[in-house]
């Protein structure tokens, strides 16, 4: 590889690193890796991080995008566009002058507005068809907006590589409709339609101050979603309403929507589920939580496949709640521990797998062990993994229905459990029924 | 995100039938067994009845191995000295019971172009009917989603996972489907809505009087499972050489052969068994009524 096409990734490892790192030993480290040990960029890139200190997952992974299909917080992105309109204009830095770019990028699926940090590191001009890689995407009126940070590269390209048409995209996009189960972080220009299920007005401290947000859940039938309003659009408890121009962040995976004063609410005059019928919780698969990264007040139907480590009698620090590890906690040191039961089971549905936390309560009435029965068997045992092996023999392989939110995260989706009952179902009237639809369809 | 492979739900008639395995690009990458109807299955769920659990190896090394029936057919179920927990599991089960058992695929090519399935168990235990039941049903459920998704497929022109994906089928059944298509060109779905039709009934007492117990769709399984007998003996007659050779001039017939009586192999199969041994170049006669180890 050249030593220009590299001078990026040196520059990505050093970022990555912090400030007090040595070029030249990254320069180093990185040509005896692709050049001696012949492995891939990446696995060079990961390897440097890892050696001299640094968090590899920090290093940008980035993927090529249409512009149609960018998220509204993109972390790295790489884009084929000809740069449609491009300007330059000075902004104040801690009392100094910078120039920076900004202008409108278009390809074959639509146009965007993009903002170039810094104006002195590129020398692309209206018309030219560029290569844009490791920009990110900031949320401007529920629309995506390209930026291009320190990290960016700019690569000149064939002018025929992107074709527009004449005319072609106010860069203004319809919202598009989307169901609550549907939404999924990273999305932006949406319009949900839902009642509002609860509400409160807060006051958050932002980078521009003081800020009112108004907060709370709106629900469909398909689920309920929690939303941050950062413009008072005089919402009401109970009312429906139609936002037009929302979007999604996630939080732990859990999709969230936000809208400020460029989006639009109505009220639409329309039917729909009354609060009663929209505060129960709602019936998703694994598999489609796994897709939406998570949810609120979620119902699961599975069957529990392994319990855990950790699961059954635990001792936690009476300062931080942590569990300790023989009577010692990590921050605390040596504490006097109280005793608490636990389970983590995996649930699997057939269409995916999670982990599921249940807390003292749920077990017991799960298991019908209580706490002081458990302390009193483990006691008799000298050992107090014999609670969490009499737990999995009572539990493994039992259908349950859970109750409750799930998160996910690099490990995997979550549910803190609020309610939890072991149902075998009724199988005879069902499987009828299957049957009546096989036969009626042969 | 890392998410835990699924445990498919899937009767053992298709199961048998797979005799495709993937396996992803990257290293360590997981195999996955793909079933006629697009299953990729990595992992499964399986509820049956238990009908022989026994240790084929030594007491310091088990080799513990099972057979699982459900309504349309057998899982054969193993686990040794490297999955301790589970061979322990397995020595304390008394069949006949209704068993579950998590658990990983396995495949076994004797040879190149065939691919015998069974199932490596992670946990298991002794449920009840009613969980057995439940299980009949959802797997009932989850291969007419199968069969569903396999139809649609046959409808296209050029079956891909995106499309299958447009249609609502999950990423892993999509791609399952059309690696299956391409492996098993002459895939009859009209048979597992038959299996699926006659399992449902299975569950129904209404139709028990009428309802033949469910068939299989394909042979395979029972032939498996002499073949893999026939090798276990053949271990026990070279153990049984190797112990009556005690001078390393071969081990007398006569000996031989009542070893392998007190071990439960009949004169007739021992013969069987060291004609095998002998066309495998295994052992040798050195001298007229003596075996040896080559």
């Amino acid at each position: 590889m050249e030593r220009e096409e590299l001078a990026p990734h040196v520059r990505e490892i050093a970022r990555v690193l912090g400030k007090d790192v040595d070029e030249q030993a990254i320069w180093k480290e990185l040509e005896t890796y692709l050049n001696l040990y012949r492995v891939s960029l990446e696995t060079a890139k990961r390897s440097i991080v890892k050696k001299l200190g640094g968090d590899p997952s920090s290093l940008a992974k980035g993927t090529r995008k249409q512009i149609g299909q960018l998220g509204v917080s993109e972390q790295s992105v790489d884009l084929l566009v000809k740069v449609i309109t491009v300007n330059q204009r000075d902004i104040e830095v801690d009392g100094t002058s910078k120039p920076i770019l900004y202008g409108i990028l278009g390809d074959e699926s639509g146009t965007v507005p993009f903002t170039a940090w810094d104006a002195d590191r590129y020398a692309f001009g209206k018309g030219d068809v560029v290569l844009i890689r490791n920009a990110y995407t900031k949320e401007w009126g529920g629309q995506p907006q390209v930026n291009l940070g320190n990290r960016a590269i700019v690569e000149p390209q064939d002018p025929g590589a992107v074709s527009i048409g004449e005319g072609q995209g106010p860069y203004y996009q319809e919202p598009k409709e989307v169901r609550i189960a549907g939404l999924q972080d990273n999305m932006g220009n949406v319009t949900v339609t839902g009642r509002v299920m609860t509400l409160e007005k807060k006051s958050v401290e932002t980078s521009a101050g003081a800020k009112t947000v108004f907060s709370g859940t709106i629900a469909d039938e398909t689920g309920k979603v929690q939303f941050s309003a950062w413009h008072d659009f005089e919402l009401k408890q109970n009312e429906v309403i139609t936002i037009r121009g929302a979007y999604v962040r996630g939080w732990r995976g859990i999709p969230q929507l936000n809208f400020g004063e460029r989006a639009q609410v109505i009220r639409p005059q329309v039917k729909f589920p009354g609060a009663a019928e929209l505060s129960r919780p709602t019936a998703r698969s694994i598999g489609d939580l796994e897709r939406a990264g998570g949810g609120i007040e979620i119902l699961v139907t599975g069957t529990i496949v392994d319990i855990r480590k950790g699961t059954g009698l635990i001792f936690r620090c009476p300062e931080c709640n942590r569990v300790v590890q023989k009577g010692s906690c990590r921050i605390h040191g040596t504490v006097s521990a109280s005793p608490d039961l636990r389970i983590k089971a995996v649930v699997d549905d057939g269409s995916s797998a999670m982990t599921a936390i249940m807390g003292r309560k749920i077990t017991e009435s799960l298991t019908g062990i209580g706490l002081e029965d458990a302390l009193r068997k483990a006691r008799e045992a000298m050992n107090p993994d014999v609670i969490g092996e009499k737990i999995e023999g009572k539990l493994f392989a039992q259908p349950v229905e859970l109750v409750g939110n799930v998160t996910s995260d690099e490990y995997g989706l979550m549910m803190i459990v609020s309610a939890a009952k072991i149902v075998v179902p009724e199988v005879r009237e069902q499987a009828a029924a299957l049957l009546a639809t096989m036969e009626g369809s042969t | 995100m890392i998410s835990r492979e699924v445990a498919w739900r899937v009767f053992a008639a298709e199961y048998n039938s797979s005799n495709l395995e993937v396996k992803g690009q990257e290293e360590r990458a997981p195999s996955y067994v793909v079933t006629p109807l697009g299953a990729m299955i990595n992992r499964l769920f399986v509820v049956g009845v238990v009908t022989d659990m026994e240790n084929t190896g030594t007491d310091e090394e088990p080799l513990w191995r099972g057979r699982i029936t459900d309504p349309t057919g057998t899982f054969y179920v193993s686990a040794g000295q490297y999955q301790p927990e589970a061979a322990m599991a397995m020595s304390k089960i008394q069949p006949p019971a209704f068993l579950a058992v998590v658990g990983k695929s396995r495949t076994y090519s004797p040879e190149e172009g065939t691919l015998y399935v069974s199932v490596r168990p992670e946990r298991l235990t002794v449920v009840d009917e009613r969980i057995r039941d439940y299980w009949v049903l959802e797997t009932c459920r989850a291969t007419m989603r199968r069969i569903s998704a396999v139809e649609e497929a046959l409808q296209m022109d050029a079956p891909s996972a995106e499309e299958l994906m447009k249609l609502g089928y999950p990423k892993a059944l999509s791609e399952g489907v059309v690696a299956g298509l391409s492996h098993y060109p002459d895939i009859d779905t009209s048979r597992y809505r038959t299996l699926v039709m006659d399992t449902l009934k299975y569950l129904l007492p209404e139709y028990h009087a009428e309802a033949e117990f469910p068939g299989k769709v394909e042979e395979g399984p029972e032939e498996l499972e002499e073949e893999r007998e026939d090798i276990d003996n053949e271990e026990k007659v070279l153990a049984i050489i190797d112990k009556l050779d005690k001078k390393g001039k071969g081990a007398p017939w006569d000996e031989i052969v009542d070893e392998a009586k007190k071990g439960g192999i009949g004169k007739n199969e021992l013969e069987e068994l060291t004609n095998s041994l002998l066309d495998k170049g295994l052992i040798y006669e050195p001298v007229l009524g003596k075996m040896k180890r080559i």
